[in-house]
């Protein structure tokens, strides 16, 4: 059963890149606890309308409110601190630190929260324990002390995971956290992702791999050309004509 | 009437500013590098343009020498300097350049003195040429007359030819232009000589106006010429091209009206902060 | 004696100048091409008001608020562009800074700021710019161990991941030029009362590229290596007295080898034979 207070809520919202209108009219609510799956083929908007929600880039219109707060113009930053995290889509971790680490500074974001109080703070203990703790729960605990360079993609992508949880997200969005994965590696993960929704935690999931998100995702929404084209259960989105011709010549990746 | 002069002259030093900028476009547009160092090829096409020309007094033969000299000097350049740090972070190549910038104006003076050298015979410099109340000495009649023909040759060149579609190409993915057959290597080559081949002769004219060719005449066009490429849009040649235009503009007129306030060469940095501050992409926004 | 107090502060100011930029751009990964600006501005700042009579300490605390007031209005600059543009906009900074000061004659245009009245002799000056360069020395050290200097690395790194990750990337940036500045001006300030006149031209484009190369032989980022640079770069041309007659062609070939072969510096170079990183 789920709690129906909209955890994400997500008005009308549009942006144009030089006359390319990418999202136009998008509306939708996350419930709390909800899991929720956003894909569409290729260019539909999901990587824009993700990058709304974040504030990587700004709405022409509309309106996104994280709970009750309309963040629709907060810094990234801000809405990080607010619980509102994202995982990117081409991994970037911090190069030149290990995992450890990458996840330590999320961590630490009472640290960091304010520059000259984060001069005085040199206590790591605290930070270096809930970074090895997330690193475990993923699986990644061997790689701890292991450069991000040199670690393959698999364990990047669950870093990726680990250094989001370590900032106790409210509202977590993942952007295609299992591409790139082979089938044990993104079934795993995909399990993993279903767990922490069961522990609570509300997920948006754009994906790719619909084998798997239709397997753990409590609701689909496709996006196409920019807009809403069906908001349901999974297995009815799916049954859709216009869903599947939607994806007729645009990439779809099937596992049984 | 004084501000149609005004005007002309800006024009004319934006020519001269284009000519040199075009060649810092061009190498970021390819390699993501700040060629900080294009300074050198023009200093040195202006000194061998002047010794060519007085020991020869022929003008054309000095730019050919000049072109030549500061067109091959480009391209070792970029084997010596940046091939090997292509991989490096941008800094290394920004400060690289800068080395060999700081280091070769030194070089231009300890071997060419530090007091620069005139040409023995300067005729454009004397000959005027006058139309409803403006005069313009022949030396800057040519400077726009080059821009305006080196650069239509350029387009030309990028448009049409063999060559040209091949560098174009290697400009916007290398990766595929080396699929179909593209020599990367001849491509940055080519784009290094053309760079640097137009500085020099940009040096030249420079050296004709002023009648005067010393070792760090190079330097402060080059620093401007980074400013101008940023206002233009990194990697966009017609924004550069009208930035050159503009920041030659702004100076003409910035120097009569700001004379008291600021020099004349900061003009070109305060142009630039202002714009930047009000359109981050520049003033035309990034080719990239 | 006097010869050495002499080097030995110059030596020491080089410190402050270079792990003032070594703050900004090695710690925080901002490029910044202008740093002698605000050399220039503490040493002018501090000038002007001993010569209108202020007491020494004052004049100095005078030079290091306005440099590092300065620093944040370029930091503010440092957000909107990057990169490529910030490594031209600061050089910008630095040329703006001289073509004002060039032209207006109450900070003296070409001629500069001549006795200045200096309270100490030359030991004082010796201890004080040693006791600024040990104070930057601790500084750094402690900010590298700091929440701050995690937070610089990951700003340095990866600024849109670290603001996914809640870190204010915008804040950390303008602290970093705060400190990196002020610290210039406090440099200046030491400076223009020891040599009593200042011009212009010692706070030249010329003299930002000085202290980067102190920074990049040293190893930008860290913070012994950039003491070393900045040392080495300040007594060897006292040792080698030649060198000064080609000096801008030795620090041309010095950024090119170093930026060729090891563009780590010499910090790079310890971490080659040791295995680890120098502080």
């Amino acid at each position: 059963m789920m709690v129906p207070e909209a955890m994400l809520e997500v008005r009308d919202l549009s942006v144009a890149f030089g006359g390319v209108r990418a999202v136009t009219g998008v509306s939708l609510k996350v419930a709390r606890r909800e899991l929720l799956g956003l894909i569409g083929p290729n260019g539909a908007g999901k990587t824009t309308l993700l990058r709304l929600l974040t504030g990587v880039v700004a709405p022409d219109a509309g309106t996104v409110h994280l709970e009750d707060r309309d963040v629709t113009r907060m810094p990234i930053h801000r809405r990080a601190q607010l619980g509102f995290v994202l995982t990117h889509q081409v991994v970037r971790p911090f190069r030149d630190m290990t995992l450890l680490e990458n996840v330590m500074i999320a961590a630490a974001r009472r640290q960091t929260l304010r520059p000259w109080r984060a001069l005085a703070s040199v206590e790591t203990r605290e930070a270096r324990e809930q970074a090895m703790q997330l690193l475990e729960r993923l699986g990644i605990a061997d790689g701890a002390g292991k450069s991000a360079r040199s670690v393959p993609l698999g364990y990047l992508k669950r870093m990726q995971v680990a250094r989001a949880l370590a900032l106790e997200p409210r509202l977590l969005l993942l952007d295609e956290p299992l591409a790139g994965l082979n089938y044990t590696e993104a079934t795993r993960l995909a399990d993993l992702i279903a767990e922490l929704n069961a522990g609570g935690l509300t997920i948006v999931l754009v994906e790719h791999n619909l084998g798997e998100v239709t397997r753990i995702a409590h609701r689909l929404l496709v996006l196409h050309n920019g807009t809403v084209l069906a908001d349901g259960a999974p297995r009815e989105v799916m049954a859709r004509g216009d869903v599947r011709s939607a994806y007729l010549g645009g990439d779809v990746v099937a596992h049984a | 009437m004084y501000y149609v002069e005004l005007l002309v002259i800006g024009l004319v030093w934006g020519c001269t500013y284009a000519l040199m900028a075009l060649g810092l476009t061009l190498v970021y547009g390819l390699l993501r590098i700040l060629h900080v160092a294009q300074a050198t090829v023009f200093t040195l096409g202006a000194y061998i343009g002047l010794l060519v020309a007085n020991r020869t007094d022929s003008l054309p033969l000095a730019f050919v020498a000049a072109t030549l000299s500061a067109g091959l000097l480009g391209p070792l350049i970029y084997r010596l300097v940046y091939e090997p740090i292509l991989d490096k972070p941008p800094f290394v190549a920004l400060v690289a350049s800068i080395g060999v910038l700081i280091g070769m104006e030194d070089g231009f003076r300890l071997i060419f003195g530090p007091y620069g050298l005139s040409f023995d015979d300067n005729p454009w410099f004397t000959a005027t040429w006058s139309l409803g109340g403006i005069t313009l000495n022949l030396v800057q009649i040519w400077m726009v007359a080059a821009a305006v023909v080196l650069l239509s040759a350029f387009a030309l060149f990028a448009a049409r030819t063999r060559a040209g579609v091949a560098w174009r190409a290697t400009v916007s993915d290398p990766v595929i232009a080396q699929n179909f057959g593209v020599s990367v290597m001849r491509v940055r080559y080519l784009n290094f000589f053309i760079a640097s081949a137009l500085a020099g002769i940009g040096g030249v004219l420079v050296g004709l106006l002023n009648n005067l060719v010393e070792p760090a005449m190079g330097s402060v066009i080059s620093y401007k010429g980074l400013a101008i490429i940023v206002l233009g849009g990194l990697g966009n040649v017609p924004g550069t091209l009208v930035a050159s235009l503009a920041l030659g503009v702004v100076e003409s007129f910035g120097s009569v009206f700001l004379d008291k306030v600021l020099d004349r060469d900061a003009m070109a940095f305060l142009f630039l902060i202002v714009v930047l501050m009000v359109r981050p992409k520049g003033l035309l926004g990034g080719a990239h | 004696m006097d010869y050495y107090l002499s080097v030995a502060t110059f030596a020491a100011l080089n410190v402050v100048l270079a792990l003032g930029l070594n703050m900004i751009s090695g710690f925080c990964g901002q490029v910044s091409l202008g740093h002698a600006a605000f050399y220039g501005l503490g040493a002018y700042a501090a000038a002007l008001c001993s010569v209108a009579g202020m007491p020494f300490v004052l004049s100095v605390l005078v030079g290091v608020v306005v440099a590092g007031a300065f620093g944040v209005v370029v930091g503010f600059a440092a957000l909107r562009v990057r990169d490529d543009f910030l490594a031209i906009v600061t050089m910008g900074v630095g040329f703006l800074f001289l073509g004002v000061v060039r032209k207006q004659a109450w900070l003296g245009a070409e001629m500069g700021i001549a006795r200045i009245p200096s309270p100490m002799g030359k030991g004082g000056y010796a201890l004080m710019a040693i006791g600024a360069a040990i104070a930057l020395v601790l500084l750094s050290l402690h900010v590298r161990r700091s929440w701050m200097g995690r937070a610089f690395d990951a700003v340095a790194q990866d600024e849109d991941a670290a603001r996914t990750i809640g870190v204010d990337v915008a804040g950390y940036k303008t602290v970093a030029f705060l400190l990196g500045t002020a610290s210039a001006g406090l440099a200046g300030a030491i400076y223009a009362h020891m040599t009593q006149l200042i011009v212009p031209d010692a706070f030249n484009f010329i003299q930002s590229i000085t202290i980067l190369a102190m920074v990049v032989v040293g190893g930008i980022g860290s913070t012994l290596g950039v003491v070393l640079g900045a040392v080495l770069l300040t007594v060897m041309p006292e040792l080698f007295r030649f060198i000064n007659d080609y000096k801008l062609l030795v620090y041309g070939a010095l950024l090119l080898l170093v930026m060729r072969f090891s563009p780590e510096g010499f910090a790079g170079l310890y971490r080659r034979v040791t295995g680890r990183r120098l502080a």
